[in-house]
C-alpha cells in the first residue's frame, strides 16, 4: 500500500517539485496546502502518513502548523523543508516535534532519505 | 432696535431651567445639547460631579447643576436635557431640568448680581438679565467648572469620608 | 529535466518574487533596522533561489544564492545595510530581472555574474570578523580526548551505579547543510539514551558551526554501545557514528579549552552533565530568535495607507455617529418598531466600526523598538564596551504618530548611555561589575499614560561635571549652584547648551543634545525626567500621554457598576468562602497560596451604592504591585476584553485609584482601576 503524503508549501512550483520526486517514487500524494491553516485542515480530512511541511508561509507558518498538527495527532510525522538561513527554526521545529528536516532546494535523494528514515 | 447694533453689545444665550428659576449661558460655550444617557459614576468626586458620560466616543464628565446650586435633589423627566459646554478647552456636561430658548440679550439689560449672604454662590453668577416678566440668572461658566474650585471641594470632601 | 511544463510558472513566481524583492529593498533603505522586512527579501530570494536551482539555471541560482548570504548577514546583524551595500544588492536584483527576461523570451538565462557576485562576496565577507571576534579561533578538527579531574569523577561514579561510559565519535556527511540543526538533532537522541558528560567541541562552539565534520560526545548510558550507533545513524546526514568505551585512566592534561569547560560544569553544580545545546539561547543570537519570532506570527497581508486618510475617515465617522444619535432620538420619538430595529442595527454596526477606525491607528512600538539591539550591538562594537539590551513591554500599543515620533529621542538616549554611561569593561571590573553593562527599555501603560523607562547600570551622572558645564555656559548661577539638589542637576542635562561629553563624539552628534529630545517628548504632549545613582546607573523615564491605547483587562461587577482591572496586575481570580476571611490588625486578610493577602471591598471603597444581596461566597481578583498583593472583592466577573483606554479627561485629573475610563460595547462608560494605588 503506498505511503499517503500532504505537501504543504507556498510556492506552487515548489509542491509541484516536490510532488514530482514523490510520485516518481512511488509514494501517493494525497493532497497540497498553500498555508499552514490549510495544512492543518487537510491533515485532519486525509490522515496522511507523512507530511512535508515548508516553514514560512502566510497565514499560519510552518511551526504553529506543526504543532496544531501534533496536537490532533501526536504521532504525526511531519518533515520540515527549510531554507539556509533557517537553522534556529529547524530546531524549534525539532523540538516541536517534527521528524527531519530538509533543505531546500532539494535532491531527490535526500528528500528521499529523510522520508525513508522517518518512516522506519 | 436697530440692525447696526454690534455683537458686543449683544449676547446670545442659551435659557435652562433649574426649579423654577431661568439660566443663561452663552451660546459660543455650548457644543451642544442632549438628552440623559446612561452616567457612570465616577466615585471620591465631589458630589455635584455625576459622572461620565459616552458622549459620541469621547468620555465626558456631568455635573448635576442642581447639586452645585445646592438646590434640591429632584428627578429627572422627559425635558431634562444636558447642556455640553467647553470651557478652557474643558468638555463638561451641566445636567439641567430643561432647556428652552435661545434669546438674544442687549448687554445694557444686564445688572450686576445680587449679593447673597456665602459670597461662593455669587461668584458664579455673572449677571442678572431682566427680559419683560422673566429674570435670567447669566452664569459665569469658569467658576461653575472652576477645577481649583473643585480641588477644593474634593479636598473638603475626602478629608470629611476620611 | 522537463522545463518546459514548469516555465510559464517559474516565470510568473520569479517575476512576483522579483517585484516584492525590489519593493521591500526600497522599504529597507528607508528602515535599514527593519529586520521583518530583510526577512521579507530573504524569503523571496530563497524561493527565487530554489526555483532557479532546479530549473536548472545556474547563473540565476548562484547570484540568488551570493545575494542570500548577504541578506542573511544583514538580518544576523553581521552586516549593515548601508548604501553601499544597499546599492549591490540593488544591482542584484536588476541582474537578476534581466536574466529573468531573458527566460522569458526563451533564453537560457545566461548571463555573466561573475563581477556582482564578487562584490557581494565581498559585502558578504566584509564583516565576517565580526563572527570570528565573537567565537574565538578556529578549533582544529580532531582532537585527543582528555578529561579534567571533574569528568573522571563522573566518569568512575557511573561506572559504579552500573552505568557504560562510552565517547562517541560522529561524522556528518560532506554535503551536511545545516550542521547546528543536525548536532541538535544528535544531542537529542543521545539525551534520550543517557547523559552527556562532555563534548568536543564545546557546546557552544558546536552551536556557531565552529567544527567540520566530526564531533566527539562522552556519554553515560545503560544502552549497549550497537543501540547508540544504531539510534545516531537515524538522524539524517549523519555518515558515521563510532562508539567506544572511555578509558580513564587517560593523563589529566590541562588544555585551555577543557578549563573552560570545567568551569562552565562547575558553574553547575546540580547538574552532572553538560547542558546539551539550547537552541539560539544567547543574547547574541537575539536577531534571529526575534525573527523565529515574527515569522511564527500570522504573515497578515497588509496595504500602506496614508495617516491623512485614515484621519478623515475617523472625522467622517464621527459626524456619523452623530447623525447615529439623532436618528435614536427621532426613533424614539416616532415610535416605530421597524425604524427602531433598523437603527439599532446600524448602531451596533457603527460600533464595531468605531472599534476597527479606532485601532487602526495602533501600532505596537515594538515597530520602533526592533531596530534597537541591532544599533546598540553596533554601537557598543564601535566604543569597544559590552552592552546588552534588554526589552521589556515592546507590544506595548502607541497611535501611529506617536511612534514615528518617539523613535528618534529613543535612539539618542539609547546613544547616550552607550557613550555616557556605561564603562569600558576595564573600568567596569575595577568598579566590581560585570563587565557586560546592561541597558533595559521598558514600555508599559499606566493611569492616563504610557511610559517609556530607558535604564542603564552604568556610571550615572556626574553632578560636578554637569554643574561646571552648566556654570560655564551660563545656564545657571553660581549662586543657585550651590542649592541645587541632585535630581535638579541631572535636569540640567536637558538644557540647551550643555554636552559633558570631551568630545563631541559622532556618536551622540554633534553636539545634539538632550534638550532636543526633550523638546521633541514636549511637543508630542509629554515628559521627560532623569535620575542617576553615582555609580550605579542612570534612569530616563519618557512619560507621553495617552492619545489611544489598548489594554487588556478583566471586567468585573461592583453591585450594579462595571470597572475594569488591568489584566497585567492580575495574578488570578477567585471564589474565596467569607469564613476564610480572617482579621489582622483591623484589616481583612485571606491566605492566599500561603500567603496573606489584605482584603479590599471594592463596594465600600468606592462608596458604591449596594443595590446586591451579601453571599456566603466573595468573588476576588488578586491583583499584585511588585511584591505585594492585594484581593479585591468584587459581586462577579465578567470577562476579559481588549479595551481602549480613554482618558477621564482635565477636568477629572488624579481621581484616585482610577487610571482612566473605557468604553463598553454597549455605549456605556466603564472605569479603570489603578491598582498600583489600591497597594500601598
Amino acid at each position: 500500500m503506498a505511503v499517503k503524503v500532504l505537501i504543504v508549501d507556498d510556492a506552487a512550483f515548489m509542491r509541484m517539485m516536490i510532488k514530482d520526486i514523490l510520485v516518481k517514487n512511488d509514494f501517493d500524494v494525497v493532497g497540497e496546502a498553500g498555508d499552514g491553516a490549510q495544512a492543518v485542515e487537510m491533515y485532519k480530512d486525509a490522515s496522511p502518513d507523512l507530511v512535508t511541511m515548508d516553514i514560512t508561509m502566510p497565514e499560519m507558518d510552518g511551526i504553529t502548523a506543526l504543532k496544531e498538527i501534533k496536537k490532533h495527532d501526536p504521532d504525526a510525522n511531519i518533515i520540515m523543508c527549510s531554507a539556509m538561513g533557517q537553522q534556529a527554526m529547524v530546531i524549534d521545529a525539532i523540538q516541536a516535534g517534527a521528524k527531519d528536516f530538509i533543505v531546500k532546494p532539494f535532491q531527490a535523494d535526500r528528500v528521499l532519505e529523510a522520508i525513508n528514515k522517518s518512516l522506519a | 432696535m436697530e440692525q447696526t447694533e454690534t455683537a458686543v453689545d449683544n449676547l446670545k444665550v442659551i435659557v435652562f431651567q433649574l426649579k423654577d428659576e431661568e439660566y443663561g449661558v452663552e451660546v459660543n460655550q455650548v457644543k451642544s445639547i442632549e438628552r440623559v444617557e446612561h452616567i457612570t459614576r465616577v466615585p471620591r468626586t465631589p458630589e455635584f460631579v455625576e459622572g461620565v458620560i459616552n458622549l459620541r466616543g469621547v468620555v465626558t464628565p456631568i455635573i448635576d447643576l442642581r447639586s452645585r446650586f445646592q438646590i434640591e435633589n429632584a428627578d429627572h423627566s422627559e425635558a431634562t436635557r444636558v447642556i455640553i459646554v467647553t470651557v478652557d478647552g474643558m468638555d463638561v456636561g451641566l445636567i439641567v431640568d430643561a432647556a428652552n430658548d435661545v434669546i438674544d440679550i442687549a448687554s445694557s439689560a444686564v445688572e450686576p448680581p445680587p449679593e447673597v449672604v456665602g459670597g461662593v454662590e455669587a461668584a458664579y453668577i455673572r449677571g442678572v438679565a431682566k427680559l419683560e416678566k422673566r429674570l435670567l440668572i447669566l452664569l459665569n461658566l469658569d467658576k461653575v467648572l472652576n477645577p481649583e474650585e473643585v480641588a477644593e471641594v474634593k479636598e473638603m470632601e475626602s478629608g470629611s469620608s476620611k | 529535466m522537463e522545463r518546459n511544463q514548469y516555465l510559464e510558472m517559474f516565470i510568473d513566481e520569479s517575476t512576483e518574487h522579483l517585484q516584492a524583492v525590489n519593493d521591500n529593498l526600497m522599504k529597507l533603505e528607508q528602515n535599514p533596522g527593519d529586520t521583518a522586512i530583510v526577512d521579507e527579501v530573504f524569503r523571496s530570494a530563497h524561493t527565487l533561489k530554489g526555483m532557479a536551482a532546479t530549473m536548472g539555471y545556474e547563473d540565476l541560482a548562484s547570484l540568488t544564492h551570493q545575494m542570500e548570504n548577504v541578506l542573511d548577514g544583514i538580518r544576523n546583524d553581521k552586516i549593515e545595510a548601508d548604501s553601499g551595500v544597499m546599492d549591490v544588492v540593488f544591482a542584484s536584483v536588476d541582474d537578476l530581472e534581466a536574466m529573468v527576461t531573458d527566460i522569458a523570451s526563451g533564453g537560457e538565462g545566461r548571463r555573466d555574474v561573475s563581477a556582482i557576485v564578487n562584490r557581494l562576496e565581498h559585502v558578504e565577507k566584509g564583516t565576517a570578523p565580526a563572527e570570528e571576534k565573537t567565537s574565538g579561533a578556529i578549533i582544529p578538527e580532531s582532537r585527543a580526548l582528555t578529561y579534567d579531574d571533574f569528568e573522571r569523577t563522573v566518569i568512575q561514579q557511573a561506572g559504579e551505579q552500573d552505568f557504560n561510559a562510552y565517547s562517541v565519535k560522529i561524522s556528518l556527511s560532506p554535503d551536511v547543510i545545516l550542521k547546528a540543526a543536525r548536532v541538535y538533532m544528535v544531542f537529542e537522541v543521545l539525551e534520550q539514551a543517557g547523559e552527556v558528560v562532555k563534548s568536543v567541541p564545546s557546546v557552544e562552539e558546536l552551536e556557531d558551526e565552529q567544527f567540520e565534520l566530526d564531533f566527539t560526545i562522552v556519554l553515560i548510558t545503560k544502552e549497549t554501545q550497537e543501540d547508540i550507533q544504531q539510534r545516531i545513524l537515524k538522524v539524517s546526514e549523519v555518515k558515521t557514528a563510532e562508539v567506544k568505551t572511555v578509558q580513564i585512566d587517560e593523563k589529566p592534561e590541562e588544555m585551555k579549552e577543557e578549563k573552560n569547560q570545567f568551569e562552565e560544569e562547575a558553574a553547575l553544580p546540580a547538574e552532572q552533565g553538560v547542558r546539551s545545546p539550547e537552541p539560539v539561547s544567547e543574547a547574541s543570537q537575539k536577531p534571529v530568535e526575534k525573527s523565529t519570532e515574527s515569522s511564527a506570527a500570522p504573515q497578515s497581508k497588509t496595504i500602506r495607507v496614508n495617516i491623512d486618510r485614515l484621519d478623515s475617515l475617523m472625522n467622517l465617522f464621527e459626524e456619523l455617529v452623530i447623525d447615529r444619535g439623532r436618528l435614536e432620538q427621532i426613533s424614539k420619538e416616532l415610535e416605530s418598531s421597524e425604524l427602531t430595529d433598523t437603527v439599532e442595527h446600524m448602531s451596533r454596526i457603527s460600533g464595531d466600526l468605531q472599534s476597527i477606525i479606532l485601532t487602526m491607528r495602533m501600532v505596537p512600538v515594538e515597530q520602533v523598538f526592533n531596530r534597537f539591539p541591532r544599533m546598540v550591538r553596533s554601537l557598543s562594537k564601535e566604543l569597544e564596551k559590552k552592552v546588552s539590551l534588554d526589552i521589556i513591554g515592546a507590544e506595548t500599543e502607541l497611535d501611529r504618530t506617536v511612534i514615528d515620533e518617539i523613535g528618534d529621542p529613543l535612539v539618542h538616549l539609547l546613544r547616550n548611555s552607550i557613550d555616557h554611561g556605561i564603562e569600558i569593561p576595564e573600568k567596569r571590573r575595577n568598579a566590581g561589575k560585570p563587565e557586560t553593562g546592561h541597558i533595559t527599555l521598558k514600555a508599559y501603560h499606566s493611569g492616563n499614560h504610557v511610559f517609556i523607562e530607558v535604564s542603564d547600570d552604568g556610571g550615572g551622572i556626574n553632578r560636578d561635571k554637569v554643574l561646571q558645564k552648566a556654570l560655564k555656559s551660563g545656564v545657571v548661577s553660581p549662586e543657585n549652584a550651590a542649592q541645587l539638589s541632585d535630581r535638579q542637576v541631572y535636569e540640567l542635562l536637558f538644557s540647551s547648551g550643555l554636552s559633558t561629553a570631551d568630545e563631541i563624539s559622532d556618536i551622540s552628534g554633534r553636539g545634539v543634545g538632550l534638550d532636543v529630545v526633550k523638546n521633541k517628548i514636549e511637543s508630542l504632549g509629554g515628559t521627560v525626567s532623569v535620575d542617576s545613582s553615582a555609580g550605579e546607573g542612570t534612569h530616563f523615564l519618557i512619560q507621553l500621554p495617552l492619545t489611544l491605547s489598548i489594554i487588556s483587562v478583566m471586567l468585573v461587577e461592583v453591585q450594579d457598576e462595571v470597572y475594569a482591572v488591568p489584566l497585567s496586575s492580575i495574578i488570578e481570580t477567585a471564589i474565596i468562602k467569607k469564613d476564610d476571611i480572617m482579621a489582622a490588625h483591623n484589616q481583612k486578610v485571606i491566605d492566599f497560596r500561603g500567603s496573606v493577602v489584605p482584603l479590599i471591598d471594592l463596594t465600600s471603597f468606592f462608596d458604591v451604592p449596594v443595590t446586591r444581596e451579601e453571599n456566603d461566597y466573595y468573588s476576588v481578583v488578586i491583583v499584585r504591585k511588585g511584591e505585594k498583593m492585594a484581593a479585591l472583592v468584587v459581586n462577579s466577573f465578567i470577562g476579559q476584553q481588549e479595551i481602549v483606554l480613554k482618558s477621564l479627561g482635565d477636568y477629572l485629573q488624579n481621581i484616585f485609584a482610577i487610571s482612566g475610563a473605557t468604553i463598553l460595547g454597549n455605549g456605556k462608560v466603564a472605569l479603570i482601576l489603578d491598582c498600583n494605588a489600591l497597594i500601598k
